[in-house]
């Protein structure tokens, strides 16, 4: 893989040559996905638990390559930079409405889809508990530290419906 | 109008600058003593202010450098030269600080100040401040008349979606509101990785009385599908000939969504002609430590890299309605 310190220099040669990944895999994926030589693989943090770039982030490093991490608002500029090659999503369902993915899908699908980027879907790596909300506190702190006032309310959905057709249209 | 501190961050206060500590929001309101441009700098370059309070801090720092220098006598043309060279090292030194805000465009006018009053053979440093003085003031007018024009546009039942922090706008907006009896709720993004959202937007609506529910950055597409949301609203660090605008990572994101659910975009703006499109903003790429590592403990095992842009450009076509000040130089 290239170099994955990024400067602002380096995002002309990058164009559509990132691999965004967004949800937690199967070990299989990350087999497969080493053998694509892929040049830069970047993953969303995944608020509130951090689940989705924690899991990712060692599964990545444990066959050698090196994951580039961003906060869950940054995906939009990869775009608009015409930087993304193509989203991978993991869903831990699916049905009639659609895939049951992790919170963060549907902005990515959207993105996708306005910059004619490919969406692909992989099944969830682990039993992921089907919990829809979080508690409130999950997002109230980060890493231990408490980052909002008090008696805030915060509302924590962890998984969202992405209807197919928004991936195949 | 209540006033949340966030609108006006920085103060001067006899030959110190008391600059608003936003990293310590919600724990502290605490000010920063800045005796020097390099001190202006500094809070600048480490975030301790940002968007309206980089502007504030850049138009006073003139105001602390020219106070603590000596008067020359407008005849004195060496000593007026003095002034204007000093005015420039000022404006010099700003104008590096952070890549995408236009410091250059604000520095501009107050270097133009001064080369007037030199063609003019007037005192350079009275007639700077002056100037510098009465643009303030009449920019907080405008900033307050926008604050009515913000409740206005906010209707009984809305729903609003912001991001980042609107340096003290929307939350005043927001007691107006309340004050006008309409029943507004707000949800604000946390905004990684300083999180402004969660620490400044909940704490001052919240200060004001307003309702406010805090959701991740990736909870966006979820809330606006689930029509959740009536109106997003959001501030912008720097505006295009074409309208186009640059404001915190994530407002690209949440224009694009909003657009797909038919949500209409409202953006705070400073309009600008100086650059012709969003394609031609600088975009500061700050240290990825500031994502992968949170008071000093590192979030993430393992050697990961990380990538942080500090801002998005968001194309014109997205937004709904501009909300602008307009300030003419000669104040």
């Amino acid at each position: 893989m290239p170099k994955q310190r990024i400067e602002i220099e380096d995002l002309k040669n990058m164009e559509k040559r990132i691999i965004l990944l967004h949800g937690v895999f199967a070990p299989a994926f990350f087999d497969e996905l080493k053998k694509q030589s892929p040049e830069y693989v970047f993953i969303l943090e995944g608020r509130p638990h951090l689940e989705a770039a924690k899991s990712s982030a060692q599964e990545l490093l444990k066959r050698g390559m090196t994951p580039t991490i961003i906060a869950d608002n940054m995906a939009g500029f990869l775009f608009y930079k015409d930087l993304v090659k193509e989203v991978c999503l993991s869903y831990v369902d699916t049905s009639k409405r659609g895939s049951l993915c992790f919170i963060g899908a549907s902005i990515l699908v959207l993105l996708a889809r306005r910059h004619g980027v490919v969406v692909s879907l992989y099944p969830s790596g682990k039993k992921v508990k089907k919990e829809m909300i979080a508690l409130e506190k999950d997002l109230l702190f980060f890493n231990g530290v408490r980052v909002a006032p008090k008696k805030i309310k915060a509302y924590v959905p962890l998984l969202e419906w992405v209807p197919i057709k928004k991936i195949e249209d | 109008m209540k006033e949340s501190p966030l609108f006006w961050p920085a103060r001067l206060k006899k030959s110190v600058l008391e600059v608003l500590d936003e990293t310590l929001i919600p724990d502290k309101v605490r000010y920063i003593k800045v005796k020097n441009t390099d001190g202006a700098v500094k809070v600048i370059r480490d975030m301790k202010t940002r968007a309206f309070g980089q502007f504030l801090v850049v138009l006073s720092t003139f105001l602390l450098e020219l106070g603590k220098m000596k008067s020359f006598k407008k005849t004195d043309l060496k000593g007026q030269q003095k002034v204007l060279a000093k005015i420039q090292n000022i404006a010099s030194s700003l104008n590096k600080s952070r890549p995408t805000f236009p410091f250059a465009e604000v520095t501009g006018i107050v270097v133009r100040w001064a080369m007037m009053a030199i063609d003019s053979r007037l005192d350079v440093r009275s007639f700077v401040m002056k100037n510098t003085q009465g643009y303030l003031e009449s920019i907080r007018a405008k900033r307050l008349e926008r604050v009515n024009n913000i409740a206005a546009i906010i209707e009984d039942g809305d729903t609003i979606l912001t991001h980042c922090n609107v340096s003290g706008e929307l939350a005043m907006a927001a007691a107006l509101c309340k004050e006008q009896k309409k029943e507004v709720h707000f949800f604000a993004t946390e905004t990684r990785p300083y999180f402004q959202g969660a620490r400044l937007t909940c704490w001052e609506l919240q200060q004001m009385g307003a309702d406010v529910t805090l959701i991740a950055d990736n909870a966006v597409g979820s809330v606006l599908a689930d029509r959740l949301i009536s109106k997003v609203i959001v501030g912008s660090d720097r505006s295009c000939a074409n309208n186009d605008f640059a404001n915190k990572i994530g407002t690209y994101q949440i224009a694009v969504v909003a657009k797909k659910f038919n949500t209409p975009v409202y953006v705070l703006v400073q309009p600008s002609n100086r650059i012709r499109t969003g394609k031609d903003i600088p975009i500061e790429i700050r240290k990825a430590e500031e994502l992968l590592k949170f008071n000093g403990k590192k979030v993430f095992r393992g050697k990961v890299e990380g990538f942080y842009p500090g801002f998005d450009v968001v194309p014109a076509e997205l937004v709904k309605q501009f909300i602008a000040i307009k300030v003419t130089e000669n104040a």
